[in-house]
């Protein structure tokens, strides 16, 4: 912090922008870190909930469905906003990762749910027919395939999560849009610099991961494709 | 439920929420056709009276009481939401102008944009660079950019009539200019997908027949693309409604900046947030209803993605 | 002979909502039998094989394997002694051939990995598939997809082995490598039911054909007999056709 009371005097925007980078490294590892969490907590609950909106019976489905729509058709400001100043989860990283990881479980099923029944019905008969037991065929043959075709879907996933940490913003997590705000109101005239910097930030930090994912994509391919 | 049923409850959900929205809406501009603008249409105290006079009737009554407790609390609710929802009804107003200026005008970009992504030469990169940047870049940081650090503001402050009346003040113009690069971006994206799932076939026959490429493009590609990017546009329609909430950063007094100001008034955050996510959702059900009505209307026979032949599915 | 019963198919009726697919089919098979359903599309064939591995469930009636009611079994024991090969092989495409095997032999019979390794090495190896065991399913052709499938059904050390369709589809050059595995195994003893277009297979292996029509079994008996003189109009209708659609194989 203490960087940037000693910027005060006038500087250069560009110049400015330079001085202060250490304060958007920081503020791009906790985005990175509120990602990261989120993502995983959408994973823990989404892959469950993906499975249950997929194979479930009439009570599971009942209660997953309409609270995923309700989650998918609520923006995320009001979702962090409930659980920050509503539930009054503390401190607000904490309340962004559970707002974020939530609402990307409520995506996240979705995924997992369109990757399983783009699996073959075929595929689950012939596991049942060698005398797998359900729950083992869909561990052992259904899912493995399914993940495998979920990857795709999570170009998109990691990209909005990763802008939507900037709307943690709105709780005071000290994240990469929040100090560019914060920088800001330090030197007003280098609005521009600051806020073009921080996107720039961003923009490199998507595209690094998407090229990630389309790695990622290649690495877990089933030889030859599917059939 | 069945399929049916679910949907005329839907249906009829929103038809009343519309009607109450309508109503609203003209009440309040015209200064108080039914009753004084921004008060509600019925007198929320007979209910809040109700309800503590039930919670007070049932008071140590233990277990038995508590169903009734649940009525009493229903009331509550029910007498808070009747208190606040005038407020919230002039942001939802906003957050309804914002998403359909930015998908309309958006949408005029778009085509343009998506063309010559596919089509271009140099154009082609330029159209590339601008959507994969807006792209990968958080719509906050966009319209920060463009509210702090761009003169918009100002230049829509000399506009006459801007903020008098009915006609939304100049952040919310500088909202709308942010929301519709952004939604040109994706929608680009949306409306290429498509003309790259059109059989170049028909691109071929249409030059066949005489007609240049960009005519082809107009009246053979375009025509079919747009139609299969319908199921795209609700997802952005819904998108926009729910992320034209971030104006509030910007000053814009749509729905979530309504909740948070009464929230701040009377520090009933877990209500008023409820109730504006209630009031996100009927908007956002209201969209995709539309939508799957202008996806029949549009739809042509024998073509595929634009009926409703998948839904046959489940 | 009561020792040497293996299916007992009882008047079994089924159907799907509104339609009827079986009425009242009943056949028995003995251990070693090799009996081919055939009949035209949409006569319940596929169904008839299904209800007795329990992917589809009978309305009425009654099917026992070794003397023992199906439903009054464990629905996974069942089908453990029961194979099936798929007309579209279905083997699971994020495995290896070799792993396609393993899996039931690991999960199901509670195999070491090793063990089950050598046993699925020789059950690939016996449908002449040795060099094949590490492509995956997208890397083979129909025919070795197929003969996978039926190793991996082997491997289970069935009772009976159904067939559905296993060579429908096949492009007609690699029809020939699936018969050739199946009469092998109707050679060795297998108890198979088979159904099939093919009627050459029917000829020279089935011990018996039956002939479906409409849900109901209309005719059965030795495949000479069959064809050659059948009894009722309705085979001979459909074998007439059959004839003059493929020429007599």
């Amino acid at each position: 912090m203490d960087s940037v009371f000693l910027s005060a005097q006038p500087l250069g925007d560009w110049e400015f922008v330079w001085q202060q980078r250490q304060f958007f490294v920081e503020g791009t590892r906790i985005a990175v870190e509120l990602t990261f969490y989120s993502i995983v907590l959408g994973f823990i609950l989404g892959l469950p909930a993906g499975v249950v909106e997929a194979y479930g019976g009439p009570y599971s489905k009942g209660v997953v469905r309409p609270v995923g729509v309700a989650i998918r058709g609520t923006p995320i400001l009001v979702i962090i906003a409930i659980t920050y100043f509503a539930f009054g989860v503390s401190p607000a990283f904490l309340a962004a990762t559970l707002a974020l990881g939530v609402r990307s479980a409520a995506y996240q099923s979705q995924i997992f749910r369109g990757a399983i029944e783009s699996v073959e019905g075929g595929q689950m008969e012939a596991a049942r027919a060698v005398g797998l037991s359900k729950l083992d065929a869909i561990r052992h043959v259904v899912l493995p395939q399914a993940l495998r075709r979920s990857v795709p879907g999570f170009q998109n996933e990691f990209t909005i999560v990763l802008k939507d940490t900037s709307i943690a913003y709105a709780i005071g997590v000290a994240e990469l849009l929040k100090r560019s705000y914060d920088l800001f109101s330090l030197q007003t005239s280098a609005a521009l610099e600051v806020f073009l910097a921080a996107s720039l930030i961003y923009f490199v930090l998507t595209f690094s991961v998407n090229r990630g994912i389309e790695v990622l994509n290649d690495r877990v391919a089933i030889p030859g494709g599917n059939y | 439920m069945t399929r049916s049923t679910k949907r005329a409850v839907r249906d009829g959900a929103l038809a009343v929420f519309w009607l109450w929205f309508g109503a609203r809406l003209l009440n309040d501009w015209f200064g108080g056709v039914f009753v004084a603008a921004g008060e509600p249409f019925f007198d929320p105290q007979p209910v809040a009276d109700a309800s503590t006079a039930l919670r007070e009737a049932v008071a140590g009554t233990g277990v038995l009481g508590e169903p009734v407790g649940w009525v009493a609390n229903g009331l509550g609710s029910l007498s808070f939401a009747m208190t606040y929802l005038p407020d919230l009804a002039a942001g939802a107003w906003l957050t309804v102008v914002l998403t359909i200026f930015a998908t309309i005008f958006g949408l005029v970009l778009a085509v343009p944009l998506a063309a010559a992504r596919v089509y271009g030469r140099v154009t082609h990169w330029v159209a590339l660079a601008f959507i994969e940047l807006i792209r990968g870049t958080p719509l906050l940081a966009q319209l920060f950019v463009l509210y702090y650090a761009l003169p918009l503001s100002r230049w829509f402050a000399a506009v006459p009539y801007l903020g008098s009346g009915i006609v939304p003040e100049q952040a919310v113009w500088v909202a709308v200019v942010g929301f519709t690069i952004n939604s040109a971006a994706y929608q680009a994206e949306y409306i290429r997908g498509s003309i790259e799932g059109i059989d170049p076939g028909q691109l071929v026959a249409a030059r066949s027949i005489g007609l240049s490429r960009v005519q082809g493009i107009r009246y053979v590609v375009m025509p079919q693309a747009l139609r299969f990017a319908i199921p795209s546009w609700t997802n952005e329609l819904v998108y926009l409604t729910k992320y034209s909430s971030l104006a509030a950063f910007i000053t814009v007094g749509e729905l979530f900046h309504a909740a948070r100001a009464a929230a701040y008034a009377n520090y009933r955050f877990l209500d008023l947030f409820l109730l504006a996510a209630v009031v996100y959702l009927a908007l956002v059900l209201s969209a995709t209803t539309v939508m799957e009505w202008v996806r029949g209307r549009v739809a042509i026979p024998g073509v595929g993605g634009s009926g409703d032949g998948r839904m046959s599915a489940d | 002979m009561a020792e040497n019963r293996l299916l007992d198919v009882v008047d079994v009726h089924q159907s799907y909502g509104e339609e009827r697919v079986l009425e009242g089919i009943s056949f028995e098979m003995d251990r070693q039998d090799v009996k081919v359903l055939v009949g035209p599309s949409g006569s319940g064939k596929s169904t008839m094989l299904r209800c007795i591995n329990r992917l589809t469930d009978i309305d009425e009636g009654e099917i026992a394997l070794d003397g023992e009611s199906i439903y009054d079994m464990n629905q996974n024991d069942l089908r453990r002694q029961v194979g099936m090969v798929f007309q579209d092989f279905n083997l699971f495409a994020h495995l290896t051939a070799l792993e396609n095997v393993t899996l039931g032999l690991k999960r199901v019979r509670d195999m070491s990995e090793p063990d089950a390794v050598e046993k699925a090495a020789r059950q690939l190896e016996s449908v002449g598939l040795r060099e094949q065991a590490n492509s995956y399913p997208a890397e083979l052709s129909g025919g070795q997809k197929q003969r996978v499938g039926i190793a991996r059904a082997l491997a289970m050390d069935p009772k009976l082995m159904l067939f559905d369709e296993p060579t429908s589809a096949l492009d007609p050059e690699l029809i020939g490598e699936v018969l050739e595995v199946m009469r092998d195994l109707a050679e060795e003893g297998m108890t198979m039911l088979v159904v099939t277009h093919e009627m050459g297979f029917a000829r020279q292996a089935a011990t018996d054909v039956l002939f479906l029509e409409d849900g109901e079994l209309v005719e059965q008996g030795p495949p000479d007999q069959l064809f050659e003189a059948p009894e009722q109009d309705r085979t001979r209708d459909f074998l007439g056709r059959l004839t003059s659609l493929h020429g007599d194989q």
